[in-house]
């Protein structure tokens, strides 16, 4: 049961990885991004230095929403944008586990060396280890 | 150790292993003794390994289990026995985006200090929630996700 669930959790959490590394894929969106991480903004603000129709930008930032990169509020009458550092906290936590991969590859790796050097402790060039 | 800089967001592991660099080096590139360490799925029954080591040559590494099968897979881009070895790296831990994997050794006596740097991570850094750096992640994401995506 437990191990069904962290399952289940571990493909959703990657699901919503995919759907941030999409969002992340396109130019336009990053931009959009850069913008959002100086301060929240219009959507009209936001779409104003892109030479493309506000439809066109609109995509965009429903893309970003759907990944969860980008929020939106209303103040009024206007549409607030901003970034969600939670989505891209857990996509720093990815990176973590990137480093624990490793390490734990690393210890393996140690391990295999060390039964090698016991298969070979009756070699000539062993001697230096022989009383071990 | 994670950190982002300049070149954005990289993970750096160190280690001083007690061995000769040439037997680390045969780790990394001899497929019999690959399969032995590389394998990160417990539960896999099987694994194959290919191994091209030239540049430009395809390495891959296939575990296989009663339920399903992962693989990860690469090309070399620079190899200098026993001192460097680097190659792509793509599989599910990389959601599937290439990186650029760097191991060098470096002989201390006995020992040799490994450094594995992992790069090109398609992956914004973000500490305690500041957003500070995005330019220079962003302009790595760009790199990234033309190589990768």
């Amino acid at each position: 049961m437990i191990e069904i669930e962290a399952r289940k959790g571990a493909a959703s959490r990657t699901a919503r990885l995919d759907a941030v590394f999409a969002a992340l894929a396109d130019p336009t969106r990053r931009a959009i991004i850069e913008r959002l991480s100086r301060s929240e903004a219009r959507v009209t603000e936001v779409a104003e230095p892109f030479h493309m129709s506000l439809n066109a930008v609109s995509k965009h930032i429903r893309v970003l929403e759907a990944s969860g990169v980008v929020e939106r509020h209303r103040k009024g009458r206007d549409h607030i944008l901003s970034i969600n550092t939670r989505s891209l906290d857990e996509v720093d936590g990815w990176i973590e586990r990137i480093r624990r991969y490793w390490e734990v590859r690393l210890d393996a790796m140690e391990r295999l060396l060390r039964e090698l050097k016991k298969d070979h402790k009756l070699g000539p060039k062993d001697r230096k280890h022989g009383s071990r | 150790m994670v950190r982002g800089d300049a070149t954005g967001p990289i993970v750096q592991v160190r280690r001083r292993v007690r061995a000769g660099a040439e037997q680390i080096f045969d780790l990394w590139t001899k497929l019999d003794l690959m399969v032995r360490w590389m394998s990160p799925y417990p539960g896999a029954v099987d694994c194959k390994a290919s191994c091209d080591l030239r540049p430009g040559g395809a390495f891959s590494l296939v575990m296989s289990s009663e339920e399903s099968s992962r693989e990860v897979s690469g090309t070399y881009v620079e190899i200098d026995r026993p001192r460097k070895l680097v190659f792509t790296w793509i599989g599910p831990l990389t959601n599937n985006v290439n990186t650029l994997v760097t191991v060098e050794l470096d002989p201390r006596g006995d020992e040799t200090d490994l450094v594995l740097t992992h790069e090109r991570l398609p992956t914004p850094a973000i500490r305690e929630g500041h957003t500070m750096g995005w330019g220079h992640i962003l302009d790595h994401l760009a790199d990234a996700v033309a190589k990768g995506f």
